[in-house]
This record gives structure tokens, sequence and C-alpha cells, in this order.
């Protein structure tokens, strides 16, 4: 990297310029991924680390910031206008002096006087900063010289955007529905999340965690806007998706009609190929199927989404358990690329006695949700153990009481703040009647002849931080304890059963499928692979990523061409910008939710959607915090 | 009851009240584009500018969109406050250069509007009609179509869906600049491009409504068309 000369990132200003160095921040940025640069403009300054044409990369900024200003607010639009015009002016050799000044004091008026973030933080703060530190360069412009353009590269993210694993287009898609254009927004939903009915239902929303509107009052409800358009099209009788616009002849094979497989089907269907999809089960969805009970996500909707695929083209072959990765056999049908995206069914051990004695009443959580899924019935009788504390374990214990068992416990062995489950399913679980004993693990099973009949445990306490940061629990010497039980369910876990790829494939220490990280290829020539089968029991949607990348993937390989992975803003904190301005806090528009009496006598969903109405009132709330950077 | 202090004036507002909406009633003239006052406020054309003092600093909002809250200190004529709407104004001027009713708001403001004609009558983009539409009548023939990432829309304008449309001309009665036209000739009416057949009074026989807004009423109120054959003014 070179020596930053000028940077104003943050605000702060640096200026090595006169030679005298200065320290350079941690935060000011100085690589865009592993692209270097010589001169920078972003939504929170301007960074120059060589010779640089700054009036003509200013200019570049504001026609990229021109695309994003919705238009809705006049100071926004029409000032980057006004300022782009005098600097096109200034270049062209028109200009006069006074016109640096009135881009100075238009550039004021946008940052303190447009409607939204955008205009606020990011149209034309760095344009500000290049007329007050650059004023030479621009005055230069002004004796009547004319200047000249250089090629420029741009990149946009937000704060949401970047901190969703598939990087939707949030403030996009949010501002459709702000605008009752829920279909146009769904289309831009689906660019990037092809089951928006199950992600709006059971995403993690790691975006809502990043939302600038925390800081004011309450984050967007991003997963529920998401929800309203894909529900609005379903009221309306659920329209097709587009239909490649050309044919390729090449054949793909998926293994695993999972979220992963079912967008790299989707994409690579648009994109022209010939998909064909071997699922294990009877139906398509993978976890979202067989793993998220329907109080959390009615199976219509993934089975309507899943639909929608198959009606697009992809071959989706059910009951195709794939037992031997046969390559030369798929060679000879044809196939010139394969994805595996298997998914992590295979729970895994908890390490004490009497796991492995095949008693009756210890299931598997992940296997218990399957067989719940897939129609086997369960006699509810007595109490239930289920021993974990991510999202499995609430899943296996809500469905628990919904079945009819009176007595559900859930054992973790780490306190409330460590548990890997999302907040809102733990209070959910606890309103419904669920219990939950904290730190607290199992020793063994304990059985009468074949039958469980309940666990040892031992009480643990917290020690240090392990390598995720959460405190190791550490047990409490002779603090062992019984817990009676009729059914005993483990979910601390899965891994992929890699059984069917021998040994030919390469795995890591985990247990899952070794891959390069962005082209997502394994060891094996034209074999690809994503998901939870690489990344470990993950969220639906770093599976749909691992699924969209993928389709881009194998799109490259088969044309022979270099892949490209997407424009990192890694190392730049997107979240931070300078000024605000005054924001009126309004607070989240609320759904309802099933009374907890209700939710537990059947599997109705449990949360009520948006209507249309209260969607664009909520959508309204959105700052737009969209972060625009041009470097050349 | 919250207690709110304008200008140095103490005043009285009730929750859920805005800023402007306080304003105007304790007559304090603040200059507005794309406020009505049936309507959800939009926040469109930056002319309602004023100072709130928001943790301890004076900021500039909207007063047509920012909610009172009790304590709250707002100047609404500062020199800071005066230069922000001038420049709003100077902006819309500068897009909308022979829109008389942009003009006459900047001129009111004290910008000095350049020499030329004022006959014109641009969509300046307040989203009166489109919320109008949503809001009151209740179609969605009006919508906004403005840009972002990824979309490749050239210029932010109003959508016209002809199909949703009822021809009931709101949208004319409400738009500032006279950009949306509506005229009627013989048993016509002709609004957005759309022709639309006009049903005449079973009273007085004049043209009162058209079909397609009578047929809308009656399916959303349950009302048969027959009971709706009569003008306002004969009933």
């Amino acid at each position: 990297m070179s020596a930053v000369s000028f940077s104003s990132w943050n605000g702060k200003i640096i200026d090595n310029r006169t030679g005298k160095a200065a320290r350079v921040d941690a935060g000011v940025p100085t690589m865009l991924g592993d692209k270097s640069f010589t001169a920078l403009m972003g939504w929170n300054g301007l960074v120059v680390s060589g010779a640089a044409n700054i009036p003509s990369l200013a200019l570049g900024y504001l026609r990229e910031a021109r695309k994003l200003s919705c238009g809705e607010c006049s100071v926004c639009s029409i000032g980057i206008d006004r300022i782009a015009a005098l600097l096109e002016g200034l270049i062209a050799g028109r200009g006069k002096k006074q016109d640096v000044a009135e881009i100075e004091r238009v550039a004021r008026g946008v940052m303190e006087l447009s409607k939204c973030n955008f205009g606020r933080a990011s149209a034309v703060t760095p344009v500000l900063d290049a007329v007050r530190y650059y004023k030479d360069d621009f005055l230069a412009l002004a004796t009547g010289k004319k200047g000249t353009t250089s090629p420029y590269k741009t990149a946009v993210t937000a704060p949401c955007i970047e901190a969703c694993p598939a990087r939707l287009d949030i403030p996009g898609y949010i501002e459709l529905i702000r605008n009752n254009k829920f279909d146009e927004s769904l289309d831009l939903i689906r660019k990037r999340c092809i089951l928006p009915g199950v992600i709006g239902r059971a995403c993690t929303h790691p975006c809502e965690e990043a939302c600038i509107r925390n800081g004011i009052d309450q984050t967007l409800a991003i997963r529920l806007l998401k929800r309203a358009a894909a529900d609005n099209d379903l009221a309306s009788g659920g329209g097709a998706l587009k239909k490649p616009t050309a044919e390729r002849p090449e054949k793909v094979a998926i293994v695993g009609a999972g979220p992963a497989g079912l967008a790299a089907a989707y994409h690579l269907r648009r994109m022209g190929y010939q998909v064909t999809i071997f699922e294990a089960f009877p139906k398509g969805g993978g976890m979202a199927a067989v793993g998220i009970p329907d109080y959390r996500l009615p199976k219509n909707i993934l089975e309507h989404e899943t639909r929608l695929i198959r009606e697009l083209g992809a071959d989706i072959q059910y009951n195709r358990k794939i037992t031997k990765l046969d390559m030369d056999e798929l060679t000879a049908q044809g196939f010139k690329a394969v994805f595996l995206g298997v998914g992590a069914h295979e729970g895994t051990r908890m390490g004490c006695k009497g796991e492995d004695a095949g008693y009756e009443g210890f299931v598997d959580g992940a296997v218990f949700l399957r067989d719940l899924a897939l129609g086997k019935p369960v006699e509810p009788k007595g109490k239930v153990v289920i021993v974990g504390g991510g999202n499995v374990a609430m899943d296996c214990a809500r469905s628990c009481l919904r079945l009819g068992f009176k007595d559900v416990e859930i054992l973790y062995r780490r306190t409330r703040k460590e548990m890997p489950a999302r907040a809102e399913e733990i209070d959910e679980a606890l309103e419904e009647g669920v219990k939950i004993r904290y730190l607290v693990a199992p020793v063994s099973v304990l059985a009468d002849g074949n039958r469980v009949k309940g666990l040892e445990c031992i009480r643990m306490k917290l020690g240090e931080p392990d390598s995720s940061g959460r405190r190791r629990p550490v047990p409490v010497k002779g603090s062992e304890f019984k817990v009676k039980a009729d059914m005993v369910i483990p979910a601390i876990g899965q891994k992929p059963e890699l059984g069917f790829a021998g040994d030919v494939l390469q795995v890591t220490g985990w247990g899952t499928i070794e891959v390069n990280p962005e082209t997502l290829r394994t060891n094996l020539e034209g074999v690809f692979a994503g998901g939870d089968c690489v990344s470990g029991p993950a969220t639906l949607i770093e599976a749909l990523d691992a699924g969209n990348r993928v389709a881009r993937s194998i799109d490259a390989y088969l044309q022979g061409r270099t892949f490209e992975p997407e424009m990192s803003f890694k190392g730049i904190d997107v979240k931070a910008q300078r000024a605000l301005g005054h924001v009126d806090a309004c607070p989240q528009e609320k759904v309802s939710l099933l009374e907890p009496k209700e939710r537990v006598k059947s599997f109705a969903e449990v949360e009520a959607p948006y209507s249309d109405a209260t969607a664009m009132k909520e959508a309204n709330r959105c700052l737009r915090c969209y972060r625009l950077v041009v470097w050349e | 009851m919250l207690n709110v202090t304008i200008d140095g004036k103490k005043l009285e507002a009730k929750d859920g009240e805005t800023i402007l909406q306080v304003c105007q009633a304790n007559h304090v003239r603040i200059p507005t584009l794309c406020f009505h006052k049936d309507l959800t406020p939009f926040g469109a054309c930056r002319l309602c500018v004023v100072e709130v003092k928001t943790d301890g600093k004076w900021q500039l909002a909207s007063s047509c969109d920012t909610l009172v809250r009790n304590k709250m200190e707002v100047r609404t004529n500062t020199d800071r406050v005066k230069e922000s709407r001038k420049l709003a104004a100077e902006l819309l001027c500068y897009k909308y250069p022979s829109t008389k009713a942009v003009r006459d708001m900047a001129e009111s403001l004290g910008v000095e509007v350049p020499e030329g004609k004022a006959d014109g009558s641009d969509c300046i983009l307040c989203g009166l009609c489109t919320r109008t539409c949503h809001e009151i009548v209740g179609v969605d023939a009006l919508k906004f179509l403005d840009r972002g990432l990824g979309r490749s829309v050239s210029e932010p304008r109003i959508e016209y869906i002809a199909d949703a449309c009822i021809g009931c001309g709101s949208c004319a009665y409400v738009c500032p600049t006279g950009f949306v036209k509506m005229e009627a000739s013989g048993d016509r009416r002709v609004i957005w491009d759309k022709s639309f057949k006009m049903t005449a009074c079973d009273k007085c026989g004049r043209y009162f409504a058209p079909e397609e807004q009578l047929k809308w009423i009656s399916r959303k109120t349950g009302v048969p068309m027959s009971k709706l054959t009569v003008c306002t003014s004969c009933r």
C-alpha cells in the first residue's frame, strides 16, 4: 500500500502534503478488498494516496450519486445536478471562480437539508471535502484552462446490505414497498433471495442489527417487509418466475434441493442451463422443509416457492438419495458440472454415556423435526427433555408443546446470554410454557431396559471465553443429579453426512467439504459445494448466498471465464458516518402474535403479517443509508 | 398536552401533532409546496424546514413530518432557516425555471428569480397526487417511480396506471402546479390522456361523474349503481 497523502475520512483531516507525515488512523481505508487506489471518494470522505485528478473524480462521484438519489426530495437530486453542472462547466473551461464557492454552498445545503440519510451522509460529502481541501485544483480550472476527465470505478453498499450474507439491496426493496410497488420489490428481492416468503419468516436477520435506526429508535422490520412483498404476491395468485432469455445446452447436476441447491438451480436456469436436482427427501427446501416447524414457516409458502423454481424448468427429482458420488456416471449422463448442497442433517454427539445405545425415546433433534415434517406420528407421553440452546432446540421444544407434551424442559450448559437461538425464539418458547434450565450438561442417558427414563446431569459454571468468544462452561465437581424424562432430544448441532463421497472428496477437520471460499470449487474437477455441508450448520440466508455465488462460479467455469468475486468492503466500517442531522424517532410498526394459550393448541403460524398499508408505513421509516465509493 | 417553545414563545400542543400543525394553529407562517392537511406528510419540498434543538444542537428538520415532543424547542425565523428555505426554493427554480407556482414561491422567499416566462407547469414530484390517489381515493393509479441501486429509471417521475384510474380528477385538483390536466367536453372527460365516459344526473342532466368512478363507489360502498344516478347538488 502506498502512503496516504490526504484523508478526510470520518471527518478527521490527515494532511501529509506539506511534507510532515501524520499518522493514519486504522479506520481510513487504504485498500478496497484486494484493490489499491490513487484516490478514493466515499460517503465518509476523501482519501488520496497518489497523483490524482480530484475534480474529475468528484464529477464521477456526483454522477454515481445521482443514480442513487431517489428524486423524491428536491434538494438532494437537484442539488447534485446543480453541483455537477458547475463542475462540468469548470472542467470544460467555462467556469468562474465564484462557481467553486457556489459548489461549497450547495453541497452544504444538500447535507443539511436532504430528507434521507443518503442525501445527508453520502450524496456530496466527499465533494465538499474536495473543494475545501483541494481548492487550488478547482480554482485552476476557473482560469480558462480546460481540465480532463479520467475513468473511475465505483461500488455501493449500505450497513444493512453489508450485514446480509446474500447482500440483498435492502434499501432498494424497502423503497419500492414504500412506493406501493410490491411486485417490483419482490423482483428485486429475488435477484438474491429466491425464497422470499421463507426468508421473510425464518431469517435470523443480521441486517436488522446493522440498521442505523437502532441508534435512534428501533431497527426497520426488514424481515417482515420482505415477507410483505412475498405475501402480497401470493395474495394476488403468485406470479411465475421470469423465463430465461435463451437456452444453453450444458447440463448441471445439483445434489440437494435445500436453499443452496434451489438458489443455484434458479440462477442457472435463468442463465439458460439445464438443471437436475437430486433430492433425498420427498419434498424440497432442505432444512427449511424438515427443520423449521409449521408455526414458524407454513409449508405452503415453501411449497409455492419451490414449485416456481420447478416450473422455471429445474427438474427436481424427489426421493433420489445419491448414495455414491460417481463422476463417471454423471459425466456419462451428460452433466458438465455438479453442485453439492447436501446440508448438515446428522446430529452431533453429546459425548455422554448411553447416547449410542439406541434407546427408545432417545431421538436426535434434527431427526425429530424431520420425522415431524414428514408426518411421522409422535405420542405425547410424560416429560420431554431437550438438550441444547440453538434454534433447533427451541423448535423441538415448541413443537413438543404443540404435540401435546405437558412438561417440556430445555437443558443448556451456559446461560441465556450465550444462547445461540434468536432472542424472539427464546421469548416465545418461554411464553408458551417451555422451561429452560441453564448451566446444566448431560453426563449419561438413563434407561429402564430399552426405554429412556432420564438423564444424569452435572451443573456447570462459566469459565474463560473460548474461540467463539462465549464463556466456556466448566463442570462443577460432585454436582451430579438426575432429571426424569420419558423422551430425550439432543439438539446440540449437526454435521454433514458425507459417506456418499467416499474418500475422493477433500474434507476439513470439522467434517465439512473443503472448497475454495471464492469459487466454491472442491478438489474434484467440475464439482462445487456450498451451504451447510461446507459451512457446518448455518442460516438459510447463508445457504442462499452460496447458491447465488456458485451459479455465477459454475457459469464462469462452463464458459471458460475467470470468476470475478464481488467487490468487498471488508475492513471499512460502513456504519460510521459523520452527522445524521435530526431524525424524528418513530417506533417500528408491530405485528400481532397469536396468544401463547392459542399457539400451543396447533401448528398454526404464530406471527401475523403486515397489511400492505402497514408495510408501506414501516417502509417509510427507512433512512436509505446507501454508501457510495468511487476510486481511480 | 405537550409544552413546546416556538421562536421563544411557550405554546401548548397535542400529542401526535407535527411542528407544522402547531405552527399553523398559532399563526406562525411556514412555506410549503408538498403539504396537504388531509394527507400523510411527505417531506419532499424541504421548504417547511425549521431548526429543532437536538442533543443541545440546533438541527434542521422538515416541520411537516416531525412530531412535537414535550419541551421541544423550535426556531422558524433564524437566518439559517431563511437561507435553507431559499436554497430549497432556488434549487426548485433551477430545475423548473418556468413553473409559475415554483417561481412565485421562490420570489416570496426572497430568491432572485431569473428573468424568463412564468407560464410553465411541470411535475415537481411533490407527491400530492400519489398520496391522494392512495390515501383518499384508494385506487393506486399513480405511483412514484424513483431511482436507486440497480434500477434504470433515468429520471424520477410519476407513473400513471391507466387500468386502475377511475377518472375522479382528485389528482388534478390537488396538483400545485397545474401539471395534471383535466379537460371536459360533452360526455367525455380526459385526464392523464385517458378518456372517460361521464354520467349525466337524472334530475338536472349535468354530467357529474365518470361511469368508472361511480362503479368504483358502488363496489366499495355496496350502494347499487341505480342509487348513484343523481348528482350531489340534486340529492
